[in-house]
């Protein structure tokens, strides 16, 4: 056990782990609860798109010939070429396994949802093999700076300053474009949406496509700071983002950062400080004590039916 | 079809019978196949109580089954072990056994019911999503918080083999007596839901408010459902840690949770026989499909998406077949026909 | 006495006050409707009354026991029963499911239903036999296998009201129980209401919109308006008076 004065000297530095972690959590997030506005539906395959998102990454990478030379242009065609696949992936499933079940009750696209993850995860482990890969070091791990005895590196600046222009992007499409006027119309009301001539089916195909692209991102940026990739990554990650949206509000774009963040921090100090056993389960003890006092997370609105 | 329950306890000895000789004309792959599939319909018809007749929506089942799982294995291992010695010391070994078995079962499926219990009561406030999210949470830290308990094997796992009483067997494999549990359990299920009173639980499923408004304590019957299906959840986990012999929490995993969902959402929210088919198909399926090497899960997948395409309300929907039809029947009609 | 007594009731959501400072009762055995534009705070005043919601302030009595803020499941057993104004019925079971359910709510399935002792099959009947007596009674015995989803609309709305019956309530809420269906279908409808005070003995409040349809059906007519009570009287005396008018013709310029 370490002392107070000790805790307190780390602290700063498992914040900025826990910062780094929460923002990925947060990018998965994103596209659980997008998808949740739209569908009503928990796409369970969600992680295994991040998952193809960092297999890709891996591919690209060594064809392009990026692996063995750390750039940042390296860095970016690798991820706009992974987030690309990954939006093409997304639109595949919804066409395929989700729309043939519209109104079909939400228990069944729930299942499909699973059959897809399966899917992803078995045809990954013959594809990629089931051993771990390691993500080619796209940059080379130095200090970005540092405050006092605090250091960040550039590999979590650029993880900090990526995810922060991609939620500034995604604000800017949902709150100023017309497709994220009809996106955030068919979250409130998809019938009547519907009704007022809102393209519904074409809007729920771009959110699949605008999530599963940020899953992808999310994939590389965990590629960068933590190598070891496999075709069962996605579960783990997948599951906490989840969680992360739930902890939000599902359905709530800011909450899903939020919760994203809440989770990356407080796992990253139960794990430092008390013990990595814990790990697993802290997200989930988070995600009860938040719900047991707000039942619809930090920024759901509770939803009084009326009779 | 005059007393279903007759030939279903007849249908249980005869199984039992059966036990001293299966093992001999059975290959052990196939018992243990069989076996499993016994434990996957128990857990699924248990889980339909909760999803499919009270419409609730829980994604935690196998917290439930490590429950079972581990309480009975403890106790079978630190006491139970003693217990089956002496026993044996003054009556036949089999009999000595019979006796004991039923124990374990019981004492799991107590325990996982006082888990049931404990996560029913807050977990219901919440709805739709959010309890099914919570019940997977709750699942999650059951599992973790077992995974390090150490008198249990940690992340070791727990072997069923007890160190005081070596010479004590507490792997009970015999098909027929599983069946018949698995069966006595399905027939509990089934006359609670198809009886007047059990109305209530489909009640709460169509309608909450509704329900309230005729005088249903919802609140009250969801509470049931949950410790009533968290019962047989920890009955099959208990059955499931005796006939393997040794238990892990990695059997007990979100993935397991997913799977009985998949068992009962293909099935047919609402119909025990569509659980009972569905699970036994998907348990056996990737065993029958181990010929394709790596792609069968693969295919596995493409099945499951394919038939829930083809078949959204499940396979069965809310119908029933054979004795559960029966039970599901008008009183006055079950009457006539007896 | 008053069977149901209400004093000062409030009703609050948010800023939005949609029942104020309502004075209402029913007597034994009366026949009472609850009329009112849309909005005025009728159906609200019934889900007070059941439970689904607590008063902001006021009391609610039922055979002189206060069962403001009670849970709706416990107000039935009181003895309160209700119809809803868009249909709420447990849609994928039988029509005699339906009202089974509402039969045996009181008494929970349990132990006795696993194992079925000696007499329960018999009892089972008893309670079968008396669902489907509701059902004869109200024209649906040939449809109590049927779904109740695949009901038509006339008779999803009678079905309602038999399974509310079948609580064997005291007082029976109807909340627009004429509302979509056609003039004769009312006629029949004004029917079955006056009977069903004969036969079951219950009181009866009923909402509507339509003065017309309540005119010689009860005994009592009170009007809300915007959440108060702007007239309360016989029929006759409700229809002329002025302030009906004016809250009918000057806010939405629905015919009374
Ligand atoms: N659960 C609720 N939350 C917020 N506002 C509500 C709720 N229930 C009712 N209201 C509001 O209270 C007011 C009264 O509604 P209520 O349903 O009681 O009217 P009503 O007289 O039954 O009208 P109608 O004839 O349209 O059925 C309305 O403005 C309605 O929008
Ligand atoms: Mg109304």
């Amino acid at each position: 056990m370490l002392d107070f004065q000790q805790l307190m000297q780390i602290l700063p530095q498992q914040l900025v782990f826990g910062v780094t972690l929460g923002m990925i959590y947060g990018l998965i997030a994103l596209g659980y609860t997008m998808v949740y506005g739209v569908l009503k539906l928990i796409n369970f395959a969600h992680g295994d798109v991040y998952m193809v998102g960092a297999m890709t990454g891996f591919y690209v990478a060594h064809a392009l010939g990026f692996a063995g030379h750390p750039s940042m242009v390296g860095l970016l065609v690798t991820l706009v070429c992974s987030m690309a696949v990954c939006a093409l992936l997304g639109a595949l499933i919804e066409r395929v396994a989700y729309r043939p079940l519209r109104g079909a009750g939400r228990l069944a696209p729930l299942i499909t949802a699973i059959g897809v993850s399966l899917f992803l995860e078995n045809t990954g482990q013959v594809l990629f093999g089931a051993d771990p890969k390691f993500f080619p070091p796209l940059l080379e791990s130095r200090e970005f700076g540092r405050v006092g005895a605090l250091s960040i590196s550039n590999i979590q600046a650029v993880v900090l300053a990526t995810t922060l222009l991609l939620m500034a992007g995604l604000e800017f499409v949902v709150m100023r474009t017309r497709f994220g006027r009809a996106m955030r119309a068919v979250s409130f009301d998809a019938p009547a949406a519907a009704l007022m001539g809102v393209p519904v089916d074409r809007v729920i195909l771009g959110t699949f496509v605008l999530g599963s692209a940020l899953a992808a991102a999310a994939g590389i940026l965990v590629g960068l700071s933590n190598p070891k990739i496999d075709p069962l990554m996605g579960i783990m990650p997948g599951i906490k983002a989840f969680v992360a949206a739930v902890l939000g509000g599902i359905g709530h774009i800011p909450g899903a950062m939020v919760g994203g963040l809440v989770l990356g921090i407080v796992e990253t100090l139960v794990s430092g400080y008390l013990s990595s056993t814990y790990r697993d389960a802290i997200a989930f003890v988070v995600l009860i004590a938040i719900l047991l006092y707000r039942p619809t997370g930090l920024f759901g609105s509770a939803q009084t039916e009326k009779v | 079809m005059r007393r279903p329950w007759i030939g279903l306890v007849l249908a249980a000895a005869l199984l039992v019978l059966l036990d001293a000789g299966l093992p001999h004309v059975l290959n052990p792959y196939y018992l243990t196949i069989l076996t499993r599939i016994g434990v996957a319909v128990l857990a699924a018809v248990s889980l339909q109580l909760i999803n499919g007749f009270t419409g609730q929506f829980s994604i935690g089942h196998a917290g439930f089954m490590a429950v079972g799982a581990y309480v009975s294995a403890a106790l079978s291992v630190y006491l139970g072990a003693g217990w089956l010695v002496a026993l044996g010391a003054v009556l036949p070994v089999p009999l000595a056994r019979a006796l004991y078995f039923p124990v374990p079962l019981v004492a799991g499926g107590l325990a996982a019911a006082l888990a049931g219990l404990g996560v029913g009561i807050p977990a219901l406030r919440l709805r739709g999503d959010y309890l099914a999210i919570a019940t997977l949470g709750f699942g999650e830290i059951i599992r973790i918080a077992i995974l390090n308990v150490d008198a249990v094997g940690g992340a070791r796992g727990f072997s069923l083999t007890s160190a005081a009483q070596p010479a004590a067997d507490l792997r009970y494999d015999g098909l027929g007596a599983i069946y018949a549990v698995v069966a006595l359990s399905v027939l509990v299920i089934a006359r609670l839901v198809y009886s007047t009173g059990g109305l209530a639980f489909r009640a709460v499923r169509e309608d909450e408010t509704a329900a309230e408004s005729v005088g249903v304590a919802t609140t009250r019957v969801k509470v049931e459902a949950f410790v009533v299906s968290s019962f047989f959840a920890g009955v099959a986990g208990a059955l499931f840690a005796h006939s393997e012999g040794y238990v892990h929490t990695n059997s007990f995993a979100f993935l397991r949770s997913f799977e009985i969902v998949v068992f009962v959402v293909l099935g047919g929210l609402g119909s025990i026989s569509g659980a009972i088919l569905a699970a036994t198909v998907l348990t056996a399926a990737p065993e029958v499909l181990r010929g394709l090497g790596e792609w069968r899960m693969i295919l596995y997948s493409l099945l499951l998406i394919v038939t829930m395409i083809l078949r959204p309300q499940g396979l069965m929907g809310q119908r029933e077949l054979g004795p559960l039809r029966w039970l599901a029947t008008r009183p006055r009609q079950r009457h006539a026909a007896a | 006495m008053p069977l149901l007594e209400i004093r000062g009731l409030t009703v609050r959501f948010g800023g939005l006050t949609a029942v104020a400072g309502l004075d209402f009762s029913v007597e034994p055995g009366a026949l009472v409707a609850l009329i009112g534009p849309n909005g005025a705070g009728k159906t609200t005043a019934f889900n007070v009354i059941t439970g689904i919601y607590a008063p902001s302030s006021g009391s609610v009595r039922f055979d002189r026991k206060e069962i403001g803020g009670v849970s709706p499941h416990r107000i039935c057993a009181h003895g309160i029963a209700r119809t809803f104004q868009n249909i709420r019925l447990f849609r994928s079971l039988t029509a005699l499911e339906n009202v089974r359910a509402a039969v045996a709510a009181a008494q929970r399935s349990g132990l006795r239903d696993v194992v079925r002792g000696p007499g329960w099959s018999q009892r089972e009947q008893a309670l079968e036999e008396r669902a489907l007596e509701l059902l004869t009674r109200l024209g649906l015995e040939r449809v109590a296998d049927t779904k109740a989803d695949a009901l038509p609309y006339g008779e999803q709305r009678r079905l309602e009201i038999a399974r509310a019956l079948a609580t064997q309530p005291r007082l029976l809420l109807l909340d627009e129980p004429a509302a979509g269906m056609n003039p004769s279908e009312k006629e029949a409808l004004r029917g079955l209401v006056a009977r069903l005070r004969e036969e079951f003995g219950v009181s009866i409040v009923l909402i509507d919109h339509d003065v017309a349809f309540v005119m010689n059906l009860c005994d009592r007519i009170s009007v809300l308006d915007h959440g108060e009570k702007i007239a309360e009287g016989p029929p006759e005396v409700v229809r002329r008076d002025p302030q009906v008018i004016e809250a009918y013709l000057g806010n939405n310029g629905e015919s009374a």
